[in-house]
């Protein structure tokens, strides 16, 4: 029995039918298909979140200039409070980054009706906290009982003269935390992103979209990019700002780090403002390389090409011992991915720097695009669950402005990957395994049946893992490290594993009296 | 500028407002920080303590990820919860197909004994009736392979503390009882640690009592590593023994605050007649006590080891009696485990000043506030005890309350972060440590551990901090290290905000690194060791009348400002500036301090620095003035070379001012009452801007008078520190005699102390102030300035040694002489510690001998334990002592003899003498005094002669 099936007949008839389409064996000549955000078995141990936990939890909970508020009974707010170790730091002292603001509902609210309290709730919360912006995040009963939040937040903003924006992201809605994300995005384009006209911009203006700055990455990235020259407008949303993000429409150029949950913004402002995008990767060596000279090409400049090419090799003139020592000790492992919607990409291409092979992989809510690239995008069909997500319809902005030439856009296109995604897929070895929505169950059949050296994935299944005699890496949160992109990252990363793998406890796991004769007696 | 000032000082009014009411405000309908989390988890973790049970969360597949992720995290275990996953049909159309597939799906793959079905918000909100469905589930065929459990747990109707209760009494109500009578004992605990429930289990087991325990989650959360893994809790209650549990002796539920309909012993009681005790946590010493005594009365064998415990953790009470003392707590979690905790702190004599809890529990705050007004000793002070809080109550009650401690959650790291406190972990959730699940409270060892843990925290507090502290307190005045000036008016807006930890707040450098050259003796006490200054007594009109102020010329028994021997004109300055600095090579500055005020006669004390300039170009220049008129001359004092300046402020409020200030000389006319001091104030302020402006180092000296600024000096250092001052110094009123203020009580070291630390919130201040004579030369701790006053004076007048003469007719006195250098009366008679013993007939004088008194040590001006040094206080009767050793002579000469020795020497017949001088003319003038008859025994006016 392969593999597949081993793991399949376990399954009742119905979830089997609905299990299969989401695992498939690599065959690298083929054009093969994965079944993808589709909803979840229930009953066995998905490791998804929910639509709050999208919109809250990842894109707008970052925002540090911004008081969140959870509109809710407590659980779900206390549940998002510093779980993702979105770094932040801020120059003027005003940074909700460490707290949690939830209307904490209780029973009389649900009965007679929320939109009270959190009318309350905001003016105390400005009243204290004096933020310039507020932003409320619904979870599931506020949907089902009916406040109307939006109306709300409009009556905040004409009284506290603040920014006020709602968030109908009801943990029920669509499939997973995709849907939140979707939803943050489309609240952020119709509010936020065009806000700012006076600011001034700096020469060769990007925006970082999808880098949530987890345990710093995005402040290596930023550090890389503004060393080569480059303006970095604004961040979406690590160590991110209102503030920034009103001015983003006005940069050059959109980076796009994490597809999944920021390419609803890509397009949109592409739409109506003509801000061109460009997926990069800023995890591993050679992509990060990689993406450094696609954007150097994008603004054509010479002396922007130089300099990358300057930068590139001061950096790794300053990490080469440290990887190849490193490199040394983990050729030849093999790791298995299971992350939340680019991860498991991403990482791929730094392991493959330090010599490791990837025999799994897996995204807990991605689309089909971002396993099989955005071309196959008009090829997926809507179901009920995506259309209860809200796609906003985007009309050119009057102040849409196209930087390429038709030509050159066409020539970028081509040379670089402008606007394009090849996906995860496209990037594996023959043979390897790709699962969508991986649960707990197949966790474990899979590690008995690949053998993989490194699991990484979340704290949810962190502790199946490690019980296994395996090591685990949280891509979420890194264990408490990081930053594990760009160049210095790379380090720690591979420092990490070597630590992890080398730990001495895993050699002590079976007692002297339990081991053969003959070892004891060598 | 004095319109700067204002508003300045405006902002720092409004700026106190908000923070008074960001600390007062409580808060109603935003919850900031939580303290408290849903009641699924509490279901889903009690469930956790049931053997092969599987918990399913019927709802939006977030909540099951969520408490996944918590539970994950705190336990270091694996947490498996399954979820019906609904979507926005089954929100619409109901979740029951949801269900069931999930159940299927569960059961096929886990193959669980019980499976617990607990509701979320969602199921709740759209009226989902579990219970029926979970009827019509189990009347499907074929039947399930697995018991099912049901209960309803809305996220919105209380906390995982109920959600635990609501778990536990869904067990004892479904799973069907066997009636049979066992001699087994029920114990139902609240949430605790599986590392306590493990020492519950082996302590019931040592105890030789047949027992089932509910929920027992040692195992499944805190499993042993094994390559082999279960994907099923292998351990923990089983159905089997939770039938036997209707037929126990007694249910013990170790829980004072259950809710009764709640409570699995109240259903046991009811419905099947099981007693049912409830008791505290046995944790601390009654309550394992109480907790023993019962199971003993139920039949239970104490054994030796268990009383040994005992007696091992009194003697840890014992061991840090000292440290618990210190403590100031707020503790914070569960209703249980706080009620437990306070009477732990209580009995181990640690304060408990705030007791929190985020869950609302009848009868907590009456519990909790009865044992600590019952238990607690009132030189603690306030508490409050809050239910229903979040980390912002906590926040502001433990800094009304003044805590060190805390004691609680790992939620509690952000304000130990902020706050600086020291933050035991003891309590679910922990995610920024390991071993949550290893936490020890329960039983005498568990109270070591947890008393080992708080003393360990405040003690390693004091040790980290301990020399700091004393720095502060001690070297405050070294600014050139001290680099940074905490707390500016950024940060008092950001602390207002919450925004800005008190730790961490944003520093502004006050100074850039000082070389060596700048330094001053007056401010810093490292520099007033080894450099010498040298005060020049240039400048003899003062423009304003301060009313504690007397000035006269030279009175040499008192040190203070405006007391000098004789006025010098610029150029007799400068002589004496060369004959000081030949004798002391270490002379640093030279500084014009009077005797009256250095500005009113500008033309002088300008002239004096240019003289001096001229001979040397290094020396430092410094000024101390009242600030009325020296604006003007700043930018001239700078060119020549000025770099330090110390202005007297003594309040900067002129209602206040009016009653230091007598009048103020202004542009030729003077202005008396709020207006003289609404003048004065201004200028000062403008000249201290200015200064700092110009770059000079500048000291505002504060004399704190009783009951007139001492409240507000703070806000004095406040102002100026605003300004830009860099240092402060606090003065002691000396109090004189004829002045409208002499009648003031000079204020104790220790209330000086008091203000200066509080005024140091805002403004370094030195504390080695010597309040210098404006003639002062040499090192502040070693006045000189007598050896060079003018030769002619002082010198005994040959009619008077003629008249004494004949006077005493050859008669000789005796006299003690109080001296430290061996040469000047330099001592305070309670300082000696040898006496010289002079022979003298009012003309000529002999040294007889020397009296050594054991060392007094202690600090030499108030007597106190020199806690720098490490000197040991003044003995007791130690006045007595040095009173003995000169019973012999006739009189005392000495810097100051206070009224205590006086009196004593009075009794003997001693006169005593206050004299500073040069020993053999003090000894003269004294034996003059005695042989004329105009000695009347005491004299503390001024002896000097000439």
């Amino acid at each position: 029995m392969d593999i597949k099936s081993a793991i399949l007949s376990k399954y009742n008839a119905k979830v089997f039918k609905s299990r299969k389409d989401h695992i498939l064996e690599i065959e690298a000549d083929q054009t093969q298909s994965i079944a993808a955000n589709t909803r979840a078995i229930p009953g066995i141990m998905t490791n998804r979140g929910c639509c709050y936990a999208g919109c809250k939890g990842v894109v707008v909970g970052p925002l540090k200039d911004t008081c969140v508020i959870t509109h809710g009974p407590i659980g779900c707010g206390f549940y998002t409070w510093g779980t993702r170790r979105n770094k932040a730091k801020s120059a003027d002292g005003r940074n909700f980054i460490q707290y949690c603001f939830s209307t904490d509902m209780q029973e009389p609210d649900i009965v007679f009706g929320g939109d009270k309290k959190l009318k309350a709730a905001i003016d105390e919360a400005v009243e204290i906290f004096k933020p310039k912006h507020v932003m409320i995040c619904s979870t599931c009963p506020v949907g089902l009982i009916g406040d109307d939040i939006h109306a709300v937040a409009a009556a905040a903003e004409k009284e506290h003269g603040i920014t006020c924006l709602a968030f109908s992201c009801e943990g029920y809605k669509g499939v997973s935390q995709s849907g939140g994300h979707h939803i943050a995005n489309n609240g952020l384009m119709k509010k936020i992103i065009g806000a700012d006209d006076q600011s001034p911009i700096g020469q060769y203006s990007v925006n970082l979209l999808g880098e949530y700055n987890i345990g710093g990455d995005g402040w290596e990235t930023e550090r890389i990019l503004k060393k080569i020259g480059y303006h970095v407008v604004s961040v979406f949303t690590g160590d991110g700002s209102v503030e920034d993000i009103s001015k983003s429409h006005r940069a050059d150029l959109n980076l796009v780090q994490c597809h999944r949950s920021i390419n609803y913004v890509a397009e949109m402002m592409l739409q109506a403002y003509g801000t061109n995008w460009l997926k990069v990767n800023f995890v591993g060596l050679k992509a990060t390389i990689e993406s450094l000279r696609n954007l150097a090409e994008f603004f054509g400049a010479s002396e922007l090409k130089d300099r990358t090419e300057e930068v590139i090799s001061e950096e790794m003139a300053l990490i080469e011992e440290d990887i190849a020592r490193y490199r040394q000790r983990l050729t030849g492992r093999k790791a298995a991915l299971f992350v939340g919607g680019s991860r498991s990409h991403h990482y791929q291409e730094l392991l493959s720097d330090l010599g490791v092979e990837t025999v799994l992989a897996g995204y807990e809510f991605a689309h089909r695009d971002d396993y099989e690239g955005r071309e196959i995008i008009n090829q997926i069909k809507e179901d009920a669950d995506s259309k209860n997500i809200e796609s906003l319809v985007i009309e050119k902005d009057k102040r849409y402005r196209a930087i390429l030439t038709p030509e050159r856009y066409e020539e970028l296109k081509k040379s670089i990957g402008l606007e394009q995604y090849s996906g995860l897929m496209r990037q594996m070895k023959d043979g390897a395994w790709v699962v969508d929505d991986l649960n707990h169950f197949e966790t474990e059949e899979f590690v008995k049946l690949l053998k993989p050296d490194i699991f990484f994935s979340g704290i949810k299944d962190k502790f199946i893992i490690q019980k296994s005699g395996l090591l685990s890496r949280q891509l979420h949160s890194y264990d408490y490290s990081g930053p594990y992109s760009g160049f210095k990252g790379a380090v720690i990363f591979a420092r990490d594993l070597v630590m992890g793998l080398e730990a001495p406890a895993w050699k002590l796991v079976t007692p002297p009296w339990k081991k053969k004769k003959e070892l004891l007696d060598a | 500028m004095s319109l700067e000032w204002v508003t300045s000082s405006k902002n720092l009014r409004s700026f106190e407002n908000k923070i008074k009411k960001y600390i007062m405000t409580k808060l109603s309908n935003i919850c900031a920080n939580p303290c408290k989390m849903c009641q699924p988890l509490g279901a889903i973790t009690a469930f956790y303590g049931l053997k092969k049970c599987m918990s399913l969360l019927h709802g939006s597949q977030g909540c099951s990820t969520y408490i996944r992720r918590h539970l994950a995290t705190h336990y270091n275990e694996p947490v498996d919860v399954a979820s019906s996953s609904l979507s926005e049909e089954g929100a619409v159309f109901g979740g029951e197909k949801n269900l069931f597939k999930g159940l299927d799906n569960l059961i096929k793959l886990y193959s669980p004994d019980i499976v617990a079905v607990s509701t979320t918000c969602l199921a709740e909100t759209i009226g989902e009736d579990v219970g029926a469905m979970i009827k019509r589930y189990l009347e499907r065929a074929p039947k399930p392979a697995a018991e099912v459990i049901s209960l309803s747990t809305p996220g919105y109707g209380g906390t995982q503390f109920e959600g635990w209760f609501r778990a536990l009494r869904a067990v004892v109500e479904q799973v069907p009882m066997k009636k049979v009578s066992l001699d087994s004992i029920n114990v139902v605990t609240g949430p605790i640690s599986p590392a306590d429930a493990r020492e519950l289990k082996k302590t019931l087991s040592a105890l030789k009592l047949n027992y089932i325990l509910l929920p027992d989650i040692s195992y499944n959360l805190d499993g042993p590593f094994s390559l082999e893994y279960n994907r099923l809790p292998q351990e923990g209650t089983s159905i089997e023994q939770i039938s036997q549990m209707a037929g126990a002796r007694v249910t013990l539920e170790l829980s004072p605050f259950c809710p009764d309909n709640l409570s699995p012993g109240l259903f046991l009681r009811d419905n099947y007649g099981v007693d049912l005790i409830r008791l505290n946590l046995p944790i601390g010493l009654r309550d394992t006590d109480i907790f023993l005594k019962t199971l003993k009365d139920l039949g239970a064998v104490i054994g030796d080891d268990i009383i040994q415990e005992r007696g091992r953790y009194l003697d840890a009470m014992l061991d840090s009696h000292k440290y618990s003392a210190q403590g100031r707590a707020a503790l914070f979690g569960e209703p249980d485990l706080v009620y437990s905790l306070s009477r732990l702190c209580v009995e181990n004599g640690l304060a408990t000043i705030v007791a929190a809890t985020g869950s609302i529990a009848k009868e907590f705050k009456e519990r909790v506030e009865n044992e600590l007004q019952q238990n607690q000793s009132p030189l603690a002070g306030p508490f409050s005890v809050l239910d229903g809080s979040d980390f912002t109550d906590i926040e502001r009650e433990a800094v009304k309350g003044e805590v060190n401690l805390l004691v609680g959650n790992g939620d509690g790291r952000r304000l130990a972060q902020k706050r600086g406190w020291p933050l035991v972990r003891c309590a679910f959730p922990i995610h920024d440590h390991v071993g949550g699940q290893r936490i020890k409270n329960l039983f005498y060892e568990g109270s070591i551990s947890l008393l080992d843990h708080m003393v360990n925290s405040l003690c390693s507090n004091l040790e980290s901090s301990f020399r700091k502290d004393l720095k502060n307190q001690y070297f405050r005045s070294n600014f050139g290290q001290d680099k940074v000036l905490e707390l500016d008016l950024e940060d008092l807006e950001n602390n207002i905000n919450g925004m800005a930890p008190a730790s961490k707040s944003i520093q502004r450098p006050i100074r850039e690194y000082v070389p060596k050259k700048l330094a001053h003796p007056c401010f810093s006490l490292e520099a007033s060791h080894s450099l010498a200054r040298l005060h020049l007594p240039v400048a003899p009109d003062c423009n304003i009348g301060c009313l504690y102020c007397l000035r006269r010329y030279d009175c040499a028994n008192e040190s203070r400002p405006g007391v000098t021997s004789a006025v010098l004109n610029p150029e007799e300055a400068l002589e004496r500036f060369l004959i000081v600095k030949k004798k002391f090579p270490n002379l640093s500055v030279v500084g014009v301090a009077g005797p009256g005020e250095a500005m009113a006669s500008p033309e002088k004390t300008l002239e004096t620095f240019r003289l001096i300039r001229k001979s040397d170009s290094d020396i430092l220049f410094c000024l101390s003035s009242n600030g009325l008129a020296l604006a003007p001359y700043l930018r001239d004092l700078k060119d020549l070379g000025l770099s330090h300046l110390t202005l007297t402020v003594n309040a900067v409020d002129p209602k206040i001012g009016q009653k230091i200030y007598g009048h103020v000389d202004y542009y030729s006319k003077r202005y008396r009452g709020l207006e003289a001091a609404s003048i004065i104030l201004a200028n000062q302020m403008t000249a201290l801007k200015m200064a700092v402006d110009l770059g000079l180092i500048v000291k505002i000296n504060t004399v704190l008078i009783e009951g007139l600024n001492e409240e507000h000096s703070e806000q004095t250092a406040k102002t100026c520190a605003a300004l830009g001052a860099s240092i402060g110094n606090i003065m002691q009123h000396i109090p004189v005699k004829g002045t409208l203020l002499g009648e003031k009580r000079k204020l104790s070291r220790a209330e000086l102390q008091k203000t200066s630390e509080k005024c140091a919130l805002y403004l370094p201040q030195i504390r080695h102030c010597r309040q210098c004579r404006a003639d002062a030369a040499g090192l502040l701790s070693d006045d000189r300035s007598i050896d060079f006053t003018k030769p002619e004076e002082g010198l005994m007048d040959i009619a008077a040694k003629v008249e004494n003469l004949a006077a005493g007719g050859g008669r000789q006195v005796k006299i003690a002489a109080v001296s430290k250098s061996g040469v000047l009366v330099d001592q305070h008679f309670g300082q000696a510690e040898r006496f010289y013993i002079y022979l003298s007939d009012g003309n000529e004088v002999r040294l007889l001998e020397t009296r050594n008194v054991a060392s007094a040590g202690g600090c030499s001006r108030c007597g106190k334990p020199d806690t720098i040094g490490g000197g040991e206080a003044r003995p007791k009767g130690f006045i007595d002592k040095l009173v003995k050793a000169v019973s012999d002579c006739e009189a005392v000469v000495a810097v100051r003899v206070g009224e205590s020795p006086q009196s004593k020497l009075a009794a003997l017949g001693i006169a005593s003498f206050a004299t500073y001088e040069s020993m053999e003319r003090a000894v003269l003038a004294a034996a003059g005094k005695i042989l004329t008859g105009k000695s009347q025994q005491t004299d503390s006016s001024n002896l000097a002669v000439g």
